[in-house]
């Protein structure tokens, strides 16, 4: 189901690639070129996302996020920036913005954190239903136990974290740098296969012995829980 | 030159000043001397007197007062004077209005016998017997005269003294400016794009000579810098040249396959080349914000005990995969530090990602993690083989890879990295040998007595 987008971009070239390419996944995109005008149409509040620029003529993208928290919508914001430093990353999570990604980024890690996003709204919004089921995976988050078609898995810690922040991101792309920043909390870009280390530790424990596997790799984006 | 001038007058007039204030302690003491002996004298005179007059009477009196009248300097008064007012003997040349008749020391103007004016004088007056009065004192005109001659002379030399500091000040700032001159050509040819130039030194060692020395380590320091920026700017050239060029191929060779699969294969290419591009980049621009100090904002208080022990499960089955045993020695209490959590972080990761990079062969790294009163130390040890002593800055250095057929990307620029995150902590990054294989470990520094409970 489509969703209402508003994305607040100066750069033609680049708001365009991602409108078409949004638009083509069901969304609806409104596009602001710069801050003043992104932040006059985010207030309505009726927007499922705004994806803000950081480097914004008029008012700079911290700046009107600042303002959209000051006013109390609460609206996911994905920023966008050409600051890479951690430390930048940093900033603009703390100002209140619900993920950060650095430019340049392939579409397919914008696309991967925009349906993220949209389905954190929707599951804060829905019924609170903590178990998870995964096809015939169980996962119960209060004891962290996990159960495939009734067999219980033994994971380490941060195997049980990966497979949940699949989970919840079920049958949709989960990117290697999000693990990095969800289930590690660092926002650095670690040189060697050390996250894919992990998910095929975490998927010889899932799928082996089963004949249908849930953890699948997505070429060139990364790697997607599904039944 | 106004600062030659300025100088000039500034030392004529501390001269000035200085002089004043050495001519007015003169001239204050001298008065005060020549009250003091005046008053002394009288007092004396009166004393002898009347002490004559008691033991000897009027008589003897009489002839004390000629005596002295006859041996004593023209500035002597003297006088008896009787008890209708009239002067009985004495050298005033009219009697003085005294009133009122007391006892005692005082300032008066009288006239001498023989004298066309009255003169200033200091006296005393004495009462006697049947109520006469003795007079007896002196002028104090001589005195007046002698100051007036020390006056004129001390003004005179106030004058000389204020000329004489106008003439070193004008020589003095003749030779400051003479050696600030040398100092400010040097500056200007530096300006002129000639770093090579320096300070020329007298070797007499003086605070000019410490100045120009100063000046000349600064210019050491920025041909340094300017070097390193170089070897820097050099370098990034040339590792974003290969997979620039090798993007640009894949690129080209992509647009003109026609098999789809061969297109996919080139795309990625493609793309795996612009990453390594954006992660050199991105590299290079936290180590240029690390070594800015601007993450100093975002410090706080954490467990590096903790970060070493979520760092080394991270990397554990990296290690296991390339069967190497990788351990971890730390404190069981927290070891709280205040510092970037995230940055220090990926410089551990660094270090780490190092060892296994070049040091796996070696089967075993150790994460060792220490801390004393004054600093916390963190260890990466590899059994590789190492790096040797007269290598290690230049492993430090931004792109100072070693080994420059590899073509492992980015990788020069890991402990770079780490060691510009120890330095926004004040700390440092060391390459030490493991005998065999290499040990990084940083250093930084913590206050023990800030951090919380």
């Amino acid at each position: 189901m489509g969703r209402k987008i508003l994305l607040v971009e100066d750069d033609r070239e680049t708001a365009s690639y991602l409108a078409k390419g949004l638009g083509q996944e069901g969304h609806s995109v409104e596009q602001a070129t710069n801050g003043q005008d992104g932040l006059f149409r985010a207030t309505d509040g009726t927007f499922d996302l705004v994806i803000l620029d950081r480097m914004l003529p008029v008012l700079d993208g911290i700046s009107v996020l600042r303002a959209l928290r000051a006013a109390n919508i609460e609206t996911p914001v994905l920023i966008l920036s050409a600051l890479a430093s951690v430390g930048d990353r940093i900033e603009g999570l703390e100002c209140g913005s619900d993920d950060y990604l650095v430019k340049p980024f392939s579409f397919a890690e914008l696309l991967a954190r925009v349906n993220a996003l949209l389905r954190r709204r929707e599951s804060r919004v829905g019924p609170a239903d903590h178990r998870l089921t995964v096809g015939d995976l169980e996962i119960d988050p209060l004891s962290r136990s996990v159960k495939r078609a009734g067999k219980k898995l033994d994971l380490k810690p941060r195997e049980y974290l990966l497979l949940e922040y699949f989970a919840r991101n079920e049958g949709r792309v989960v990117t290697r740098t999000m693990l990095l920043e969800q289930v590690w909390d660092y926002h650095f870009d670690p040189g060697t296969n050390v996250i894919d280390v992990h998910v095929s530790r975490l998927r010889r424990k899932l799928d082996e012995g089963f004949e249908k596997p849930l953890l699948h790799t997505v070429r060139g984006a990364g790697y997607m829980l599904a039944a | 030159m106004p600062t030659t001038l300025r100088i000039a007058l500034l030392a004529g007039l501390l001269a000035l000043l200085s002089n004043l204030a050495v001519i007015g302690f003169i001239y204050g003491r001298t008065h005060d001397e020549a009250v003091a002996s005046l008053h002394r004298q009288v007092t004396e005179q009166s004393k002898v007197l009347t002490d004559v007059y008691r033991s000897g009477g009027k008589k003897a009196l009489d002839e004390a007062i000629d005596d002295t009248l006859a041996y004593a300097d023209p500035q002597t008064a003297v006088a008896l004077i009787g008890p209708d007012g009239r002067q009985l003997q004495g050298n005033l040349a009219e009697t003085p209005s005294l009133e009122p008749m007391q006892e005692g020391y005082r300032s008066a103007v009288i006239r001498l016998r023989g004298q066309p004016s009255p003169h200033q004088a200091e006296i005393v007056l004495s009462r006697l017997p049947k109520e006469n009065w003795l007079v007896s004192g002196r002028l104090v005109g001589a005195d007046l005269a002698f100051r007036a001659t020390l006056e004129r002379s001390l003004l005179l030399a106030l004058l000389v003294a204020g000329l004489l500091g106008l003439l070193c000040g004008v020589i003095l700032a003749h030779y400051v400016a003479q050696r600030i001159g040398n100092i400010a050509a040097v500056a200007n040819r530096i300006s002129a794009r000639d770093l090579s130039q320096r300070v020329p030194l007298s070797g007499a060692g003086d605070s000019f000579d410490r100045l120009g020395m100063q000046i000349n380590a600064m210019l050491d320091r920025i041909s340094m810098l300017m070097e390193e920026l170089r070897l820097l700017t050099d370098s990034l050239a040339h590792d974003l040249r290969s997979p620039a060029s090798r993007l640009h191929a894949a690129a080209h060779a992509a647009a003109e396959a026609s098999d789809p699969a061969e297109q996919e294969e080139l795309l990625a290419s493609v793309v795996r080349n612009a990453d390594v591009l954006i992660r050199i980049l991105s590299t290079i621009l936290e180590i240029s914000r690390s070594e800015a100090l601007t993450g100093r904002k975002q410090f706080a208080w954490f467990d590096v005990g903790e970060l070493a022990a979520e760092l080394t499960e991270m990397y554990d089955p990296v290690a296991d995969e390339r069967e190497v045993v990788l351990r971890l020695d730390k404190p069981e209490r927290p070891v709280p530090l205040f510092g970037h959590r995230q940055l220090l972080a990926q410089a551990l990761s660094n270090l780490v990602e190092n060892a296994l990079r070049y040091g796996a062969g070696g089967g075993e790294i150790d994460i060792r993690l220490r801390r004393t009163d004054k600093q916390i130390e963190i260890e990466v040890a590899d059994r590789g083989p190492g790096i040797p002593p007269e290598r290690r800055a230049e492993a430090l250095r931004r792109f100072g890879r070693l080994d420059s057929s590899r073509s492992d990307e980015g990788a020069g620029l890991g402990l770079a990295l780490a060691q510009s995150i120890a330095h926004l902590h004040e700390g440092e990054l060391v390459l030490e040998d493991n005998r065999p294989g290499l040990l990084t470990r940083l250093r930084l520094p913590v206050d023990a007595a800030q951090a919380p409970r």
